[in-house]
């Protein structure tokens, strides 16, 4: 209810009135703008075309993970399985190179994270229990299977094939997996606002009995952003795995928590309907920032954590529309 | 008059939400022991004034005072100390406790002994303000296996207790007592409020006149957000306070009965022998193109779950036919691809997107055929087109399509439901309770609206709670009770039902 709220009032060109009401984009633009002009009087390496691509390799994965992350808090539901099934789709993909080439293990990857987003759709729709419950059985179910199939212990392959095309430059200069990542940033972007796939998910986001009044199959487009979001995940992992040179069983461990505090920092509301994968980028964006300059400034991995996680709630605490703050369904 | 002052007095209470008045330089007495009526429309300002009292709504100005003394505004806690309890329409019971407990929730500081609390003081004191009231409910029983007026009674002991526990008069509040009691029920709650008399001030809040002339000593009428006038039961008539309720008398203009057809197309919707467990027992009826049909009923009466049941919301045996196409129950993708419309009561939740854009809100339901040469790709200029285009037809007042619905009055939201649905374009409109909230021009230009749609052959069917709504737009009025049709009065522009007609039949 609107009772007792009081709202920023409309169409005014006063330019306080703009910033305020642009705040939620413009805060983490802000926050990577300090971030940036710190770490850089630090040391002035920051700021080198090197080190820039060395933050765009570290981040390319986390932000595939946090655009995943995204389509599904969306809707106004979560996902915690993403790191598992990052882990899941790198250790399949790690099998299936040597003897079935980089395409096949590609597909395979994405496949397997594919089918993890359906299986969780699935699952919210037809037991109606909450996505983060859901999320939370496969998360254990999906690191379970993968830690079975490899053993417990990394898994090495021989065909480069895959490994040298991430890193490739098709843009000198650029290494392709950097390309990739904004690409998909780029086109879930577009998605979301000039589709109706796009448009659905915001409602169902927004207002749930509002959408299925309005004629959205919610069950359906909830699967979909639960896929999506497996997809990505399965992309993750076929990257990461490339990248690595290997299939780990620990690849997407900390993905769960660094994609969240991207997606929130970012402005994409917990309960949903507001935000979307163009803010995710920004949130993204302040983490790798965060993260790299730690280390340029040779910050002690301990106290980077603890940094990380005060920066994490300072920036939340001043990006959160706070109206829009309910409980995660 | 007694000369000690009064239970409670308001004076100078204004409540500002943002550019919205709901209420404006209130004041208000309730005598000590006085049973006061208070009556408005919805949107009137009854709620904001009950929640003032009670603390849950800080106000923009004004003083309250209980027994004389001046109560903190905006404080439920204070207001609980003065004695002020409120009796919910949805109630504020916990359902898996029992009721001696649900007595003493938030109050069990005086039961308990070192951090532990004795169960046994708490179940003989609620015991004992039950019997003093008079009421036949074990303390022991699960509070959520009673009856609705049960419970009602249950929260009434509630307050009572508060009076016990605190050194003061209890002060209640009731909200829509009545709303959801049997005929039976009510009586009991009427022969109750009359006996306890001496012993609290209540003021009885309704939109129902009989509700006033069955209990209350005086009545007080709401009309956007002031008071309209007090009266003593005793010397009022029903016609003053239904003038001081509306701000004038009823005029025909209105409701536009002058624009109502009384020619109508072929049959639209049918619906046959609808049974939806617990709520409708067996309901039949047809709507013709053109042709406005009113449901009435008191709550619990099926008229929304009749609703529900056409628009696909809630699955109903039985039949149900648009165009003599039969829908599969409870599929609201039948009824939409039947080009059936809905506006809702609950706007906020059910109706709008209140984060959303009013663009995004109004070509949500037509969004597919906004599609590029049937791509997935959305084509922007055409949304924004259809969306300013809906703006002007429907004269809603917003700076411009991108601003969050939130910051539209509820007139204008309203418009933007209604835009939605004509975006798309509708063969059925189903509207609960269209008017809710909304102030009198804002409700004028709506029902122009509807005398639009029917004039350009769209079925309706309006299930509303608003009476003189009913009996003035509708052709023909079907009343519910108990989930069955009870009487179908028609409704013809020159020569329309009283209240009273359609309500003998509700109840």
């Amino acid at each position: 209810m609107e009772t007792g709220v009081t709202h920023s009032s409309p169409a005014t060109a006063h330019p306080g009135k703009w910033i305020a009401r642009h705040a939620v984009s413009l805060y983490p633009i802000l926050v990577i703008a300090a971030l940036a002009v710190f770490f850089t009087l630090q040391n002035p390496y920051f700021m080198t075309f090197d080190n820039i691509m060395n933050i765009g390799r570290q981040s390319s994965v986390l932000l595939l993970v946090a655009l995943a992350g995204t389509m599904v808090i969306m809707i106004g539901s979560i996902d915690l399985s993403v790191g598992s099934a990052v882990t899941l789709a790198g250790i399949v993909t790690a099998l299936m190179i040597d003897d079935f080439g980089p395409v096949a293990a590609v597909a395979a990857g994405i496949g397997t994270g594919l089918i993890v987003g359906f299986v969780n759709g699935v699952i919210l729709i037809s037991l109606k229990v909450p996505s983060f419950l859901v999320t939370l059985g496969t998360l254990s179910i999906l690191s379970g299977i993968a830690n079975m199939i490899c053993g417990g212990s990394s898994i090495m392959f021989m065909d480069m094939g895959l490994t040298d095309f991430v890193n490739a430059e098709l843009i000198p200069g650029i290494p392709n997996i950097i390309l990739l990542a904004l690409a998909a940033a780029a086109v879930l972007s577009f998605v979301a606002f000039n589709t109706v796939l796009g448009r659905y998910l915001f409602a169902i986001g927004g207002g749930e009995i509002v959408a299925a009044n309005s004629g959205v199959p919610v069950e359906r487009y909830k699967v979909f952003a639960f896929m999506l979001s497996g997809a990505l995940c399965g992309l993750s992992g076929v990257l990461l795995t490339a990248q690595v040179g290997a299939g780990t069983p620990a690849a997407g461990a900390n993905m769960l928590l660094d994609s969240i505090a991207a997606i929130v920092m970012g402005g994409t509301s917990l309960s949903g309907g507001v935000g979307g994968p163009h803010r995710t980028i920004l949130g993204v964006l302040v983490i790798a920032i965060l993260s790299n300059g730690m280390d340029v400034t040779e910050v002690s991995s301990f106290t980077q954590e603890v940094i990380k996680g005060l920066v994490i709630i300072l920036a939340v605490a001043s990006t959160m529309d706070r109206r829009k703050y309910a409980f995660i369904k | 008059m007694d000369r000690r002052p009064p239970a409670l007095e308001l004076r100078g209470v204004n409540k500002h939400y943002g550019p919205v008045t709901a209420l404006r330089s209130v004041d208000l007495r309730l005598e000590r022991h006085e049973v006061l009526g208070l009556i408005g429309e919805n949107g009137a300002g009854k709620s904001t004034l009950i929640s003032v009292i009670n603390g849950t709504v800080s106000p923009s100005e004004g003083q309250l005072l209980a027994g004389g003394n001046i109560v903190s505004l905006g404080s439920p806690a204070d207001a609980a100390r003065a004695g002020i309890a409120t009796v919910f329409q949805e109630q504020g019971l916990v359902a898996s406790l029992p009721v001696f407990e649900n007595i003493l929730l938030g109050r069990e500081a005086g039961f308990s002994r070192g951090g532990v609390l004795s169960r046994k003081a708490m179940a003989r004191f609620a015991a004992d303000v039950l019997n003093e009231l008079g009421i036949a409910i074990d303390p022991f029983a699960i509070t959520g296996s009673l009856a609705f007026g049960e419970r009602q009674l249950v929260e009434i002991a509630k307050a009572f207790a508060l009076g016990r526990i605190y050194p003061v008069e209890p002060v209640i509040l009731l909200d829509e007592p009545t709303s959801a009691l049997s005929d039976a029920e009510t009586q009991i709650l009427f022969n109750s409020i009359r006996r306890w008399r001496g012993k609290a001030s209540i003021i009885l809040v309704s939109h129902r006149l009989s509700d006033v002339f069955a209990v209350c000593d005086r009545v007080a009428a709401l009309k956007d957000g002031t008071v309209n006038g007090t009266w003593p039961v005793s010397e009022v008539t029903a016609d003053t306070l239904h003038e001081a309720i509306v701000g004038r008398p009823r005029s025909a203009g209105y409701y536009k009965e002058s624009e109502q057809r009384e020619d109508f197309g072929e049959i639209v919707l049918e619906v046959r022998d609808l049974v939806v467990p617990g709520q409708i027992e067996g309901v039949s009826l047809t709507v013709r193109a053109g042709e406005i049909l009113g449901v009435a009923g008191v709550l619990g009466s099926g008229k929304t779950a009749l609703g529900h049941a056409i628009t696909g919301a809630v699955a109903g045996k039985g039949e149900i036919a648009v165009d003599g196409r039969r829908l599969r129950p409870g599929s609201r993708a039948a009824a939409l691809a039947a080009d059936v419309g809905s506006v809702p009561a609950e706007r906020n939740s059910a109706g709008v997107i209140g984060m959303h854009s009013v663009e995004w809100n109004l070509t949500l339901p037509s969004l597919k055929s906004f599609r590029r040469w049937r791509w997935p790709v959305l084509s922007a200029k055409k949304q924004a087109g259809v969306t300013d285009d809906w703006i002007r037809r429907l004269r809603v007042r917003t700076p411009n399509r991108a601003i969050q619905i939130r910051n539209l009055s509820g007139g204008n939201a309203q418009k933007v439901v209604f835009a939605k649905w004509l975006a798309r374009g509708i063969r059925l409109f189903v509207l609960d309770d269209p008017g809710r909230g909304l102030d009198v021009g804002a409700k004028e230009e709506i029902y122009a609206l509807l005398r639009k749609l029917a004039r350009e052959g769209v079925a309706i069917v309006l299930i509303s709670d608003n009476l003189p709504e009913i009996i003035g737009l509708s052709n023909r009025i079907l009343t519910l009770r108990a989930g069955k049709i009870s009487a179908e009065l028609a409704a013809p522009a020159h020569d329309k039902p009283a209240e009273t007609a359609v309500v003998t039949h509700m109840v």
